[in-house]
C-alpha cells in the first residue's frame, strides 16, 4: 500500500517536472520571439558599415560609434529636440486641463459621466486622419504648419482624453470621504482638492503623465503631414534616412535606437508605478 | 431661510465640480469635435488643393459620396482592410490566448518576464515599422541569410504579390499579440478558485475545462480585447507605409492608407473627407460596443 503511494508520488513529481521544462522552453522562444526583432536593430546599430553586408553575419565585431556620431552631425539632434519639447508640452497641457476635469467627473453624478463616455473613447479611437484633414487645412490658413505648437495642439486630441480616462479611475479609488473630513475641518473645496486629493494621487498622475509623454512621442502620422522643415520630429526625421539618403542602414539603426531609448526606460517606470499606484490605493482606502 | 442653508452647501459643490469641468470639456470640444465637423462640412464639396475654387462649393454636396458608391479602388482597399482585420485579429486572438492559458502559473520568473511581453506594443509603431524593414530586406535581413544557408530561396516578402499582405500580418502580430495576451493573462489570474476545484470534482478534463470554463469566464475580456484590435487594424499606417507603401499594385492599400494617398499624394481633401467620415462612423459604432459591453470607468487593462 505504501509502496503503492510512493510509486504515484514518484510519478507525479516526475509528470510535474516534465511540464515545468516544457514550459520553460516555451517561455524560452517566446522571450526569443519578442526580442530577437529589436536586438537585431540595436546591434545593427554599432555595426561598422563593412560589416553590415557581410556574410555568414559576424557575431564579433568591433563595434563603432560612427553611425551615432553621423546623427549628430546632421539634422537629427534638432528633431529630437523638437520631439522632446512637444512631447512634454502636450503632457503638461493635456495634464493641466485634464486632471481638474477628472476629479470633477470623479465626484459628479454617475450620468453626466457616462454621457461623456461616448465621446471620450470615439475621440480616443479616431482613426487619425480623421483630425489631420481638418487641422491640416486649418493651420495652412492660420499659418501654424510646420510650428511646435501645432503639434502640441493636435497631440492633445488623443492625450486629453486619455488624462481624463485614467485619472477619473485613480480618483474613484480615492474614498469621498477623506475631502468630506476636510471640508468639516474648514477647508474649502479648492484646498480638498488640491491639498488632500492631489497629493494622495502621485503615483497615478506620474504614470498618466509617462504614459501622455509615451503616445506623444510614438506618433508618427501627425508630424508627417503637419511638418515639412521646421517642426520636423525624430520619428520623421529617421524615416527621411530611408526615403532621401540612400538607405544608410546604419543611421536608420542608429535613429531608431534613439527614438526607442526613452519609450523603453519610461515603460518600464510606467510598470512600477501603475502597480505600485493601484496597490497603494486599495491599501489606503 | 432654513432648507436655503441646507441646500447651499451642495450647490457650491456642484459649481465648483462644473469649474473644474468646463476647462477640459471646451477644450475638447475645441480640438476633438470641432474638427470632426469640419470634416463633415468639407466632405460636401469636391475640395481639391490644386484647384482653390472647389473650396465651399456645395453645389453638389453629395457628389463625393456617390464617387464612393462607384469608386473600385475604394472597395477594393476595404476587402483588403477586412482581410488584414480578420487575419491579425484572429491569430493575435488565438496566440494571445494559448500563451496566456500556458504561462499562467504562479512563477517569479514569469512576472519578472511580465516587462519583456510589453516591448513590442510600447515601441514606436515607427520603429517596429524599420525592425521588419530590416528583416524583409534581402541584403541584409537575418532571416533571408539563414534560409540562403539552408539552401532554400525566399521571394522578398514585402514586393512579391502572394505575400505582401501577409509581411504587414505577420509584423502586426508581432506587435500586438502580447496586448491581447497580457490582457487576458490578468483576468486568468482573477479566476476565482473554485471554479476550477468545482469542474475537477466533477472530472472534467483539461479541453472540457477550458471549453466549459475558462472561455466562458474570459468571454468579457475577450470581446473587449477583440474589439480593441479591431478598431486598432482601421488605423494601422506606419507598417504600410514603411513596408509596402501600399503595393504592390493595390494589394496592401488599406481604406486608411488610401484615404491617405487621396487627401495628401493627390490633394483630393473633399473625397477623402467623405471616405473619413464613413472611417469615423465605424469607429463610433466599435466604441459604442464597447460601452455597451464594458461600461463606463471600469478597469479595462
Amino acid at each position: 500500500m505504501t509502496d503503492q503511494v510512493q510509486i504515484l508520488r514518484t510519478a507525479n513529481r516526475h509528470r510535474l517536472r516534465r511540464e515545468r521544462i516544457l514550459l520553460y522552453i516555451l517561455i524560452a522562444c517566446l522571450v526569443t520571439a519578442v526580442m530577437f526583432p529589436f536586438v537585431w536593430i540595436l546591434i545593427m546599430s554599432f555595426k561598422p558599415s563593412a560589416d553590415m553586408f557581410a556574410w555568414p553575419p559576424k557575431v564579433f565585431f568591433a563595434p563603432t560609434f560612427d553611425h551615432y556620431l553621423g546623427l549628430w552631425d546632421g539634422e537629427f539632434p534638432k528633431s529630437f529636440w523638437n520631439s522632446l519639447v512637444t512631447s512634454v508640452g502636450s503632457t503638461v497641457a493635456a495634464m493641466l486641463f485634464g486632471v481638474p476635469g477628472a476629479y470633477a467627473l470623479s465626484r459628479m453624478a454617475y450620468k453626466t459621466g457616462s454621457r461623456l463616455s461616448l465621446f471620450i473613447l470615439a475621440s480616443r479611437m479616431a482613426p487619425p486622419i480623421a483630425f489631420t484633414i481638418p487641422y491640416f487645412l486649418a493651420y495652412r490658413y492660420i499659418g501654424l504648419h510646420d510650428t511646435l505648437f501645432g503639434l502640441i495642439l493636435i497631440y492633445l486630441t488623443f492625450n486629453l482624453s486619455l488624462v481624463i480616462w485614467l485619472m477619473r479611475s485613480f480618483f474613484d479609488a480615492i474614498p469621498r470621504t477623506l475631502e468630506e473630513a476636510a471640508w468639516i475641518d474648514g477647508a474649502n473645496m479648492w484646498q480638498g482638492f488640491t491639498k488632500i486629493i492631489l497629493p494622495m494621487s502621485g503615483p497615478g498622475l506620474a504614470a498618466t503623465a509617462i504614459l501622455c509623454f509615451l503616445y506623444s512621442w510614438n506618433d508618427f502620422f501627425f508630424a508627417l503631414i503637419l511638418t515639412r522643415t521646421e517642426a520636423t520630429t525624430a520619428p520623421v526625421a529617421v524615416v527621411n534616412f530611408l526615403d532621401h539618403e540612400g538607405w544608410q542602414w546604419g543611421k536608420i539603426a542608429a535613429g531608431g535606437t534613439m527614438v526607442m531609448l526613452p519609450v523603453l526606460v519610461f515603460s518600464v517606470a510606467v510598470r512600477k508605478f501603475l502597480i505600485s499606484g493601484m496597490s497603494a490605493g486599495a491599501v489606503k482606502g | 431661510m432654513a432648507a436655503n442653508l441646507k441646500r447651499d452647501p451642495e450647490d457650491l459643490r456642484q459649481k465648483f465640480y462644473w469649474f473644474c469641468l468646463w476647462p477640459a470639456f471646451m477644450v475638447l470640444i475645441a480640438v476633438t469635435l470641432a474638427p470632426t465637423i469640419y470634416l463633415f462640412v468639407i466632405s460636401f464639396t469636391p475640395l481639391d488643393l490644386t484647384r482653390p475654387e472647389t473650396s465651399w462649393d456645395f453645389s453638389k454636396p453629395l457628389g463625393q459620396y456617390k464617387i464612393i458608391w462607384e469608386d473600385k479602388r475604394l472597395h477594393n482597399s476595404w476587402w483588403v482592410q477586412a482581410k488584414l482585420s480578420f487575419w491579425t485579429v484572429l491569430i493575435q486572438m488565438i496566440l494571445g490566448f494559448l500563451f496566456a492559458l500556458f504561462l499562467n502559473v504562479k512563477s517569479k520568473l514569469l512576472e519578472a518576464l511580465r516587462t519583456v511581453f510589453l516591448i513590442p506594443m510600447v515601441l514606436p509603431p515607427i520603429v517596429v515599422a524599420i525592425i521588419w524593414k530590416v528583416l524583409y530586406t534581402p541584403d541584409i535581413s537575418p532571416f533571408h541569410w539563414a534560409a540562403e544557408g539552408l539552401g532554400f530561396m525566399v521571394p522578398a516578402l514585402i514586393t512579391d504579390p502572394d505575400w505582401a499582405l501577409w509581411a504587414i500580418i505577420i509584423a502586426d502580430i508581432w506587435e500586438w499579440f502580447p496586448f491581447v495576451m497580457l490582457m487576458i493573462l490578468s483576468a486568468l489570474q482573477m479566476m476565482p478558485e473554485e471554479y476550477i476545484e468545482a469542474a475537477k470534482i466533477d472530472g472534467a478534463n483539461v479541453w472540457q475545462m477550458t471549453w466549459y470554463v475558462t472561455i466562458p469566464y474570459l468571454k468579457g475580456v475577450l470581446i473587449v480585447a477583440a474589439l480593441f484590435r479591431i478598431v486598432d487594424s482601421i488605423k494601422a499606417f506606419p507598417l504600410i507605409y514603411i513596408l509596402t507603401d501600399g503595393g504592390p499594385g493595390s494589394l496592401t492599400e488599406v481604406t486608411n492608407y488610401y484615404s491617405f494617398m487621396q487627401a495628401f499624394n493627390f490633394s483630393y481633401l473633399g473625397y477623402s473627407s467623405a471616405i473619413t467620415v464613413t472611417l469615423v462612423i465605424a469607429t463610433i459604432l466599435a466604441s459604442w460596443g464597447i460601452i455597451r459591453l464594458v461600461g463606463w470607468g471600469k478597469p479595462i487593462d
